[in-house]
């Protein structure tokens, strides 16, 4: 209700003009809106009230009642009166727009989207069809109201969570249709990895990749999950199948590296570290484990490509650990001054982090 | 094409062939053996509150107390935990399914439980056990016990006649908080052994939470508590002991202390202390020889891991892995990042060397606590051994990946590269403290392990064809065990000290393996300074090395 209303107040324009009521409820629906004016929404809800008895007919006064209700936060009681006043003014885009939030705030999404639909309000209608698990229309409804307010928090959360709940659908779609395919089993090992149920996560990857060893991703992502195990030996593996069918892949071949320096297969990683470097150059986080994997044997080496991550990362937790290990280097060789100013940065950095 | 590739692949293995057939010859054979008349359960007292204080327990220690030449088991138990529990706590140390127990082993190899006869049965009604340090504080030759507590430690003075004193009053080195593991050594080389004490956090059971689900809680981390200080009391020689945590400087630093270790890293004849902090940077207190320390871990790259991160240091060990003659620091901690191997690089600097020397591949998804680098199949190389099993006993529900229980890892060294060995068949344990040494004096080091809510677990090791040698020292300007002694024997380095695993205290005897030399030169720095030099010492024999004369 709260996400709905924080939406009336960045959607909800005073519009259009209903037929004009008798002359005394005219009286109270001014001094109803005078009310408003003042702030004194309780008085305008009497003074509407009245007006509405005096003219039931007219769809301005059941708008405006329906209207100081809901700035009243009080949508179920703002609902009757704007219902009424759709009937009579079927074609009132305002008394349209007010309802569907009303009905939205109170969880009748379904009943809301027609009235939005009328309304031509996407960022709201969008909000409907997501809750009514609509997820492809509200997607793009979603979009459309971000087109034109690029910068809304609110329009941003509920395009994230509408692009979720229509990947969750295909899921499903696939899961249901496609059981036994290699892509449901992977689906399903995405899953069960997300719940840190990693032995069975491993059992569906296993599965997914019997029926398709092919497939780009699947051994990337079983290593991945070796990896989490610090099984460095079977993510070794996956890692370098997949780098044999996508030998293009940069991720693989930085990830393959990785697993070598865990295993200390120092020479092995750096050269499959600079293979990923070649296919992305200057990847942080590639540079800093070829730095490692260079540190033992090749300490010039090492200083160069961790001096690169400097240049590159700034007071960041990398160029922390980066420093870190420039000081063990300079150390090693007996470099004190260096080590101590390496230490010094990495003291600010953490110093930074810390605040 | 091809088939040119094929050949250099088979020639590598072959190639390779003889170093398996080393290991597989000379890889120690253990066997999980029952000890006849250990009859110790490890009463932790788990409860649905989750207090941190049950996870952590308990120690073990093998000693000779009665100067029998037959090592002897004493072994730390925890206590009952009520629930709700609220200050003062009272753990019924008093029932005897709580005690600490004292078992002396028999000249047949059993054991007989001697822990009323001795006096230990008293182990404090608020204490909660953790762990156990060993020393002859008073250089009267014979071994004196020291307990640390969730509660006030004790310090069981030797009477020498097979009985015990609680002296802790008189000595002054009660502590208060949580105490973890503990060590004798003298630091200022007086001769007298002093005592160092880690704390864990602050933590009391009003502060006590839970974390995790609401459904399932869980231990929470000690992040969630206060941080403390270690404490240091240095021996006056009168039976009274001095705390000097302020004065040296040990105070000065504040975190999560569990394990600690000593040896002179730097070779300027003091000794220096390591304490493995749980998710905090390591403490490296280096000795300036003046009274006063200094925690270097940082500068000298001994305070985080190979990535940078701060381990959930838990047990350590302080010994040369790589026969450098360097002591270097093993230190155990929580799953997926490999157990940390910081190498002596021998100017006042440490390298975390845990992916190059192979615990990278070892580490996985376990947890270490108790851990020793021992000659465990003679082969002139220092293996390790690291008793394991996570903090929380539902780990199992919120990672499926991970276990409560597992089994010891063995890793044996090959020429500093260390590969996974066996001990042999064995059962899963929520593992804890670790000592080790030759309980049967048969030249193999055995090891015993603890384990939360059962006894403890004795892997004796079997034995093979390779040489040994066994030093006891016995010092005489330096303190009477020679804690701190530099010995070297063909090129390998043992400091001296019954200190390090976690909450442990192990042999102090020196063992070395010596593969197939049936020949020994010992060289020893003794504290005092004394240098000592012994050639063509017989191998397969234990002897005694007495610190000679000042000349």
């Amino acid at each position: 209700m709260i996400r709905v209303l924080l939406f009336l107040h960045l959607f909800l324009q005073p519009q259009a003009v209903a037929p004009q009521p008798a002359a005394q409820a005219k009286a109270l629906l001014q001094s109803g809106i005078d009310a408003e004016d003042r702030h004194d929404i309780d008085h305008a809800l009497v003074e509407f009230h009245k007006a509405a008895e005096l003219d039931p007919s007219s769809s301005e006064v059941l708008l405006r009642l329906g209207d100081a209700y809901m700035k009243k936060h009080d949508a179920a009681e703002a609902i009757p009166p704007l219902k009424r006043a759709a009937e009579l003014s079927p074609d009132s885009i305002p008394v349209h727009q007010l309802l569907g939030y009303a009905l939205l705030a109170q969880g009748f999404a379904a009943e809301a989207i027609p009235h939005l639909e009328i309304a031509r309000d996407p960022g709201a209608l969008g909000i409907a069809q997501l809750e009514n698990d609509e997820s492809a229309k509200a997607m793009v409804n979603l979009q459309s109201a971000l087109e034109n307010d690029p910068d809304n928090p609110d329009l941003l959360f509920y395009v994230s969570r509408a692009a979720t709940a229509a990947a969750s659908q295909s899921t499903d779609k696939l899961l249901a249709a496609f059981p036994s395919s290699a892509r449901a089993h992977q689906t399903r090992g995405q899953g069960y990895y997300q719940r840190k149920m990693i032995p069975e996560a491993v059992k569906e990857y296993e599965q997914a990749i019997a029926l398709r060893p092919d497939l780009p991703g699947q051994h990337l992502e079983l290593g991945e999950i070796y990896a989490g195990l610090a099984e460095w030996p079977q993510a070794e593996a996956q890692f370098r199948t997949e780098t044999t069918l996508h030998p293009g892949s940069a991720e693989a071949a930085f990830r393959l590296g990785e697993a070598l320096v865990q295993e200390g297969k120092m020479k092995q990683a750096a050269d499959e570290l600079r293979r990923s470097d070649s296919l992305r150059p200057n990847m942080p986080e590639t540079l800093y484990a070829m730095g490692r994997a260079l540190a033992a044997a090749d300490a010039s080496a090492a200083e160069q490509v961790l001096t690169s991550v400097l240049k590159i990362e700034q007071n960041t937790s990398l160029a922390a650990q980066a420093d870190l290990l420039l000081a063990s280097i300079h150390r090693k060789q007996g470099k004190s001054a260096l080590a101590g100013r390496e230490m010094e940065d990495y003291r600010r950095i953490q110093g930074l982090r810390g605040q | 094409m091809r088939s040119g590739f094929r050949k250099p692949g088979i020639l590598l293995v072959l190639a390779a062939l003889p170093v398996f057939a080393q290991l597989l010859t000379r890889a120690p054979q253990f066997q999980l053996t029952p000890l006849h008349g250990v009859d110790f359960v490890l009463r932790n007292s788990p409860t649905p509150r989750k207090y941190l204080i049950e996870t952590m327990p308990g120690g073990v220690a093998l000693l000779d107390y009665n100067n029998d030449g037959l090592l002897d088991i004493f072994l730390v138990n925890a206590g009952h935990v009520p629930d709700p529990l609220r200050s003062p706590v009272h753990f019924e140390r008093d029932n005897p399914k709580y005690w600490n127990r004292l078992y002396r082993q028999n000249k047949d190899g059993t054991f007989t439980d001697v822990t009323e006869q001795a006096g230990l049965q008293h182990a404090g009604e608020t204490n909660y056990g953790m762990g156990v340090a060993v020393g002859d504080y008073d250089n009267d030759g014979f071994p004196d016990i020291y307990v640390t507590n969730f509660g006030k430690n004790i310090l069981y003075h030797n009477n020498g006649d097979g009985t015990f004193t609680d002296v802790t009053a008189k000595a002054g080195v009660a502590a208060g908080g949580w105490s973890v593991s503990a060590g004798f050594f003298d630091y200022d080389n007086d001769g007298k052994l002093d005592l160092f004490v880690t704390r864990y956090i602050d933590w009391t059971p009003e502060t006590s939470k839970t974390c995790g689900r609401m459904a399932e809680p869980m231990y929470c981390p000690p992040g969630e508590f206060g941080s403390t200080t270690n404490i240091l009391y240095h021996n006056r020689g009168d039976g009274t002991f001095e705390d000097v945590s302020v004065t040296s400087g040990i105070a000065a630093k504040k975190a999560h202390g569990l394990g600690v270790a000593f040896a002179d890293y730097d070779g300027d004849g003091f000794t220096d202390v390591f304490v493995a902090n749980d998710a905090t940077e390591q403490f490296l207190f280096h000795n300036d020889g003046n009274g006063k320390f200094s925690e270097v871990a940082l500068d000298s790259g001994a305070a985080l891991n190979n990535s940078g991160k701060m381990p959930s240091g838990m047990g350590v060990v302080f010994q040369d892995y790589d026969n450098d003659g360097l002591p270097d620091l093993l230190i155990t901690q929580l799953p997926h990042e490999p157990y940390v191997l910081f190498h002596n690089d021998g100017n006042k600097s440490f390298s975390a060397l845990e992916l190059e020397t192979g615990f990278g591949a070892l580490s996985g998804t376990s947890s270490g606590w108790g851990v020793g680098l021992e000659d465990f199949d003679n082969d002139g190389w220092k293996d390790a051994f690291i008793v394991q099993g996570h903090v929380f006993d539902n780990v199992h529900s919120y990672d499926n990946s991970l276990r409560y229980r597992d089994i010891p890892l063995l890793a044996l060294n090959n020429r500093g590269h260390f590969q996974r060995g066996s001990v042999g068949p064995t059962r899963a344990v929520a593992g804890r403290g670790s000592a080790f040494g030759d309980l049967n004096n048969d030249g193999w080091i055995d090891a015993v392990t603890t384990s939360l809510g059962e006894g403890p677990q004795f892997y004796l090791n079997r034995g093979g064809k390779s040489h040994w040698l066994t030093i006891t020292l016995r010092g005489m300007s330096s303190n009477r065990d020679g804690y701190g002694a530099r010995v070297q024997v063909n090129g390998q380095v043992r400091f001296a000290t019954a200190a390090g695993s976690y909450l442990s205290s192990s042999d102090k005897r020196l063992h070395f393996g010596l593969g197939d030399n049936s020949k020994a030169e010992i060289e020893i720095r003794w504290p005092s300074g004394i240098h000592q030099t012994l050639r063509d010492v017989p191998a397969d024999q234990f002897i005694t090395i007495k610190e000679p004369e000042r000349k």
